[in-house]
């Protein structure tokens, strides 16, 4: 053989070996430590959380992200629920098994269960109308009620009483946010995420009857009536106690001394 | 007619165990690939996670028809292709080549077992070599000899056509070849 041969040859077999010590090399390529860490840190940092809640309407699903809870609902199976939240929030939802989720989802079950317990809540893809709406809204007394034109009021957005129906309509936290206290302007209920029935379950639950809200109704035709004097009690004789010691703001008024006197009528007139 | 991946269709249709089988199916070889050409466990470690954070941000907002016909092998591959590149450039720009430290061995050596009948300094050596070929050589000769991908795969993971595939990797384990018999390459040698 030549030298130009010999010379092929010998870096043939030298291709082979480093082919050789590549494949060998491979399967060594391994990390160190626990390879279970690499997998929890891909997921905590690339995908949202979500964690099934008990509520006052039965077991509903949560997807929560670093920053709070983002989506509350009820729906066929988790499967639906995920891509509902994928195609609001952009974002894949894994189970949340991690502790921090844990932590949240007992702070959720908590506050849905009625305790007084703050639960983060992330609404960082709302407008800054709809935040404010819903933070109206998240300050509603339990037991209470107030209409869209109350909340557009305390928004800032005094005339913005049908933009106020829209924000309840896609409120992302039904339950945590309790748009199921925000009733029409006429007295009526109106719609509810869950259903027209659900939202009279759940104010009735908390305290409030339909007959007060029947007598919202009446209350607020009085009002017309005779701005002047205080309303006399309903029919059927007892005082509404949606219309109770929180004024206008939510803030704790003085009681009066005369329970069947109503606070400051809170529509702004 | 090439049958789709079922866990693509899982992504898709929304299963909440599917993310996580994702990442339990790639990961090793996703960081296998970004250390031997990163050749620092820690950026590799840094490189599949931007990779995967990139590929759920990604699912997060493609339609669900895309998602069910994705071939999630060579996409991810690609998306970590794409991370590696950015961090050669990031180096390019922080250290000039000529100061490199020869020590890099040193943080991959202790992420390669010491098992019996183990080559480490030969595999080491392997590596470093590597380094010496062009990016493309470099790309080709990881996919095919530490990944052991068909060229076919490759082609798409690279978006180069096939035939230009196995000319890299003939060449780029050509000139390694000649790094290894103790040839010059003209470059500077052994």
């Amino acid at each position: 053989m030549n030298d130009e041969g010999s010379r092929r040859v010998g870096e043939e077999s030298s291709e082979r070996r480093v082919a050789d010590l590549l494949r060998e090399v491979a399967p060594r390529l391994t990390p160190g430590g626990d390879p279970n860490r690499l997998v929890e840190r891909a997921l905590a940092r690339g995908t949202d959380r979500v964690f099934t809640c008990d509520s006052p309407l039965g077991e509903v699903y949560v997807g929560v992200s670093d920053k709070g809870v983002r989506l509350v609902g009820r729906t066929d199976s988790p499967e639906q629920f995920a891509r509902r939240y994928r195609e609001r929030f952009g974002r894949l939802l894994s189970w949340g098994k991690d502790a921090r989720t844990r932590r949240l989802a007992e702070r959720t079950a908590a506050a849905l269960a009625g305790k007084k317990i703050e639960v983060p809540v992330d609404l960082s893809e709302t407008t800054s109308f709809q935040r404010r709406v819903l933070e109206v809204v998240a300050g509603i007394p339990r037991g209470e009620v107030r209409p869209y034109l109350w909340v557009a009021h305390e928004a800032g957005s005094p005339k913005a009483s049908r933009a106020v129906g829209t924000v309840m309509a896609k409120n992302p936290v039904p339950l945590l946010i309790p748009c199921h206290r925000v009733v029409r302007n006429d007295g009526a209920a109106g719609s509810y995420a869950f259903g027209a029935r659900a939202k009279l379950d759940l104010l009735e639950e908390e305290g409030v009857s339909p007959e007060e809200l029947a007598a919202l109704l009446t209350l607020r035709r009085r009002q017309r009536a005779s701005s002047a004097t205080p309303p006399a009690a309903t029919p059927g004789g007892f005082v509404p106690k949606i219309v109770g010691l929180f004024g206008p703001s939510g803030t704790r008024r003085p009681p009066d001394t005369d329970p069947a006197r109503c606070a400051t009528p809170w529509w702004p007139e | 007619m090439i049958k789709s991946d079922p866990l693509s269709r899982r992504l898709a249709a929304g299963d909440l165990d599917a993310p996580r089988q994702l990442v339990e199916r790639h990961h090793a070889e996703l960081y296998r690939y970004a250390l031997a050409l990163l050749r620092d466990a820690p950026a590799a470690e840094d490189a599949v996670q931007e990779t995967f954070e990139r590929a759920f941000a990604a699912l997060g907002k493609y339609p669900e028809d895309r998602i069910k016909a994705l071939f999630l092998r060579p996409w991810l591959y690609r998306i970590a292709l794409n991370v590696v590149r950015n961090a050669w450039r990031e180096r390019r720009r922080e250290v000039p080549v000529a100061e490199m430290p020869e020590g890099t061995g040193g943080r991959l050596g202790t992420a390669l077992s010491s098992a019996p009948g183990s080559d480490t300094e030969a595999w080491l050596d392997t590596l470093a070599a590597l380094e010496r070929l062009s990016e493309r050589q470099r790309v080709a000769v990881a996919l095919r000899y530490i990944e052991d991908l068909p060229y076919a795969e490759i082609a798409e993971i690279a978006s180069w056509p096939e035939g230009t595939c196995k000319t890299l990797v003939r060449r780029g384990i050509g000139r390694l070849g000649i790094l290894f018999s103790g040839g010059s390459d003209g470059k500077g040698g052994r």
